[in-house]
């Protein structure tokens, strides 16, 4: 066991390394001049000398990764342009409410999708797995943004159930925190609930047809017993896969969420730094979700050897 | 074919039995297609009414969509303007249905591209041994980059075009082919009538173009079609957050950004391309899944 978390750990380190290579060669790669790129659209000449002479062009260009990567993994992602404040502090500012609404959309995907295909598995066919199902096509054809604004002027502007836009700081209570979340949750759970439901209502079809479930039916097990603990356990594995797979989705998503719901996170951060064109705090945003990303992918890994302990690598 | 064939004594040959399942005719035509497939011509028909839009689109009663107004600004749908005016005194009809031309160009210009080159390095990747580890890597690599961030990077280091949000999209997109194609291509070269024709002296290019390619198509067009539909809203996503087209050009994406700041008293100018933005996508969702149920029956088990 311990073996294979070894290795398991040390085969991230080359995905990563390439994640970094890519997110710095992206600068040189694009048209123009990188040091332009990086002073931005306000930037006077002198400006961009100077960028350019701390971006040490002269030296090769693997020198400069090397240092860029040492830098980086002393957490120091570089200088916002804008506000010349470090891209970790301004990153650390955002992330509270970007991980609360992603942990609040994942909880929520979770309890609701995974019953949902169970409940589509079992009767397959009928008129709720198809109703299920049409939602879930609908779920991968409606932008979140627009599932954001139809939701927000139902349930803020028509019914004032909840608030309309931003955030309160968990600090200042759990129920003023969750009642912010929930519309944006909702909105940016929806494809992922869509997926999530497609792969339950997958497996557990396959899984229904084994003879162990039939052994168990014939035994007398309740259908309840039946779909919750002897199928969904074998049904897991590829559950949990696309659970973390369809984490991209929600880093995609959150960024256009905060916008719709003025939630001051990173997707916020994103946004005001592509309008100023500040190019460090992009590539640090995309250089730390991809890191997470893939810390999520690792764990999710590590979940299956403890659900299933047929699977030894 | 009726010679008869010398039978050694005593062996009797059954008579043939009348077949007594009635033959299913399936219906031919049109209707018939319909019927097996509604969901798939329900999206065929929107699609084609979507592509008949964005073609005909100075024909369908539209004025210069991007034409400015100061004296009729923010009019709500009347018959005059039938979905009423932006901030700046724009027609949104005739913004929303030049709109149909980018989302259509951005989705099918990105599954071809994103299918050509993602068809060619699987290939390679699933045919050359010694590039499969190398290119795999940088696949695992960008994979792990979540695609919208990618195609946010990519556009933040680019002047906004219709063009260069294709690229970034495709870019984005690429990855995912590769890996399908080169799974596929894994399976068929152990195939017994591709190991035949190597151990027959085929050449590698030839192999591949009779043999593997054919096959690598009918997922790699399901594929297609999903990658389609994704790129309209990673584009409607790009321009809504103002990393994607220029503000000037009527998309989809930028109108519902205009109307972003007025959306608690004007929500209809985010909710008519946001409406013609989800019914296209459902349309090419639509078209995949009826493509996939045709071509790959055993997927469609599956999924």
């Amino acid at each position: 066991m311990s073996g294979f978390l070894l290795r398991r750990v040390l085969a991230t380190i080359p995905v990563m390394g390439f994640v970094a290579l890519f997110v710095f060669s992206l600068l040189y790669i694009a048209p123009g001049d990188p040091a332009a790129i990086i002073a931005g659209d306000q930037a006077t000449p002198a400006d961009v000398e100077r960028i350019r002479a701390g971006l040490g062009l002269d030296r090769p260009y693997l020198v400069r990764f090397a240092e860029w990567l040492f830098r980086v993994l002393q957490g120091d992602l570089g200088t916002s342009i804008f506000t010349s404040l470090p891209v970790s502090d301004l990153i650390a500012q955002r992330i509270e409410p970007t991980l609360s609404l992603m942990v609040v959309t994942l909880i929520l995907a979770i309890v609701t999708a995974v019953p949902l295909g169970v409940i589509a598995a079992w009767k397959a066919n009928s008129f709720i797995d198809r109703a299920i199902m049409a939602l879930s096509v609908l779920g991968f054809s409606v932008p979140v943004f627009v599932v954001g604004y139809l939701l927000a002027w139902i349930f803020s502007l028509k019914l004032d159930w909840l608030p309309v836009q931003g955030y309160t700081p968990l600090a200042k209570g759990f129920w003023p925190w969750l009642e912010n979340l929930i519309l944006p949750a909702v909105a940016l759970g929806f494809i992922y609930i869509a997926l999530i439901a497609r792969i339950t209502r997958a497996t557990m079809m396959e899984v229904l047809q084994q003879d162990y479930v039939r052994t168990a039916r014939a035994k007398g097990v309740s259908e309840k017993a039946i779909l919750f603990l002897h199928a969904l356990k074998n049904a897991a594995v590829p559950i949990v896969t696309v659970i973390g797979i369809g984490v991209a989705l929600l880093i995609g998503g959150a960024v256009v969420t905060e916008s719709v719901f003025a939630i001051p996170g990173l997707g916020r951060l994103t946004v005001d730094a592509i309008l100023r064109r500040d190019y460090p705090v992009i590539q640090g945003v995309v250089l730390m979700f991809s890191f997470v990303y893939v810390l999520i992918n690792l764990i999710v890994d590590v979940i299956y050897t403890l659900i299933d302990p047929r699977i030894r690598y | 074919m009726s010679e008869p064939v010398s039978r050694p004594p005593g062996l009797v040959v059954a008579p043939e039995l009348p077949d007594i399942i009635p033959q299913k005719t399936p219906r031919k035509g049109l209707l018939g297609f319909i019927i097996r497939n509604p969901a798939m011509a329900a999206g065929i028909f929107i699609l084609g009414f979507m592509v008949f839009v964005a073609v005909f689109a100075p024909l369908l009663f539209t004025v210069d969509p991007t034409a400015l107004a100061p004296s009729r600004r923010n009019r709500v749908p009347s018959e005059l303007y039938w979905f009423g005016t932006d901030q700046l005194g724009r027609d949104i009809y005739s913004r929303v249905i030049y709109g149909a031309r980018v989302s259509l160009m951005v989705g099918f210009g990105v599954a071809v591209l994103a299918s050509i080159a993602g068809l060619m390095i699987g290939l390679v990747s699933g045919m050359v041994r010694w590039t499969d580890g190398i290119i795999m890597r940088i696949v695992d690599g960008m994979m792990s980059i979540p695609p919208i961030l990618l195609a946010i990077a990519l556009m933040a280091l680019t002047r906004g075009s219709v063009g260069n949000v294709i690229l970034a999209i495709t870019l984005a997109e690429i990855p995912r082919v590769a890996r399908l194609v080169r799974g596929v291509v894994l399976t068929l070269r152990e195939q017994p009538y591709v190991e035949a024709a190597i151990a027959a002296g085929t050449r590698t290019p030839m192999v591949i173009l009779r043999h593997i390619l054919p096959n690598t198509l009918a997922p790699m067009i399901v594929q297609a079609t999903y990658i389609c539909a994704s790129a309209m809203i990673v584009e409607a996503i790009l321009s809504f957050i103002g990393a994607g087209i220029p503000p000037t050009v009527p998309s989809w994406g930028n109108i519902m950004a205009d109307g972003r700041t007025l959306w608690q008293v004007r929500p209809h100018i985010v909710m008519f391309p946001a409406i013609f933005l989800s019914l296209t996508v459902l349309a090419v969702n639509l078209v995949g899944d009826g493509l996939r149920d045709i071509l790959d029956p055993r997927m469609a088990k599956r999924i």
